[in-house]
């Protein structure tokens, strides 16, 4: 074992580490204008459509808000600035995806709840209170003693 | 344990069965508008005439916005002369605006001319921005806007007389 082989082996690991990180950190290409209105009017819900995108749909409405969104982001403002623009008029209706944490939570913790209470209700149904009892009881045993008593008599 | 079961009656099956009721009375497409309370859009706008009109020339004055159009049938024909009526009685203390909502000039006069012109002016909303600073769904809706410019109601659908006397009243005219 020469004993510069863990000084070799330990430099590559690092030179590894640091081309992993190098990638991992890379920052993505910033968003053109016209990429940022693509993805924004994809969460704006078209007003006049039934569960459709700004982004889906060709009504007059879609086409309004999607230069809307044009407009806005020209002016420099943030995507999170977009959305409060339209929430401010519309409402969360026009968000298709709900902001409110709870939306998330609720129907995992319903589902949950609903499973568990299934669960205790099937596992209380498995183990019924007439099982036949292991053994006999005291009762039985002194009948039992009882009777051989009788027998022997 | 077996009594236990029925407490669920009252505790889960009841409430979920008023929650679910409740659904019948409301129309799922009518959104509660996040405009009522909030100061209402300022614009500047020409009208059908071809005058000007702008909320500077409204300041201090109770005013409604009524979006329409002249594709909208049966609502807006069934709500015109409702307006035009609020505007006859109210017209001294009361503006009514009205908005062509996706609609062409022309339209619009064709069927001010078939239903009649109550005299109050037309908005040309030619980019949709109006309707959009509205957060307007679809025709007839209507904004009640009272005199220090805060928008206190909104009628998503057609106008009734009773209806257009109830929101008015929220913005102070016929109290």
């Amino acid at each position: 074992m020469k004993a510069w082989l863990p000084a070799v082996a330990l430099g590559g690991a690092l030179a590894l580490v640091a081309m992993v990180l190098v990638f991992a950190v890379q920052p993505e290409p910033a968003p053109t204008a016209a990429e940022r209105t693509d993805a924004l009017a994809g969460e704006l819900r078209c007003p006049d459509c039934q569960g459709l995108s700004v982004a889906d749909s060709p009504t007059r409405s879609a086409q309004e808000i999607s230069r809307q969104i044009d407009v806005l982001v020209a002016d420099g403002a943030t995507d999170d600035e977009v959305r409060a623009y339209f929430v401010a008029r519309y409402g969360d209706w026009i968000l298709l995806a709900p902001t409110s944490p709870a939306a998330w939570i609720i129907p995992f913790a319903v589902v949950i709840a609903g499973a568990g209470a299934l669960g205790a209700w099937l596992i209380a149904r498995r183990r019924p209170a007439h099982q036949p009892k292991r053994g006999i009881s005291t009762e039985e045993r002194r009948r039992v003693r009882e009777e051989a008593e009788a027998l022997d008599a | 344990m077996r009594h236990l079961r029925w407490l669920l009656v009252p505790i889960i099956v009841v409430p979920l069965a008023l929650l679910l009721l409740s659904g019948f009375g409301r129309d799922p497409r009518e959104i509660a508008s996040p405009l009522i309370g909030q100061p209402a859009p300022t614009w500047t706008f020409t009208t059908l005439d071809g005058d000007t009109l702008s909320t500077d020339e409204l300041a201090g004055r109770p005013y409604l916005v009524n979006f329409w159009a002249s594709w909208c049938i049966p609502a807006c024909v069934d709500e015109h002369p409702v307006l035009a009526s609020a505007f006859e009685r109210h017209g001294d203390e009361l503006t009514v605006v009205g908005v062509l909502y996706q609609d062409s000039p022309a339209d619009a006069e064709a069927f001010l001319a078939r239903y009649g012109d109550a005299g109050y002016g037309h908005l040309i909303d030619e980019s949709g921005r109006l309707a959009i600073d509205y957060g307007v769904t679809g025709p007839p809706e209507t904004f009640f806007v009272d005199a220090d410019g805060i928008v206190r109601a909104r009628q998503w659908g057609p106008l009734t007389d009773a209806l257009v006397d109830e929101r008015l009243a929220s913005i102070g005219i016929g109290r």
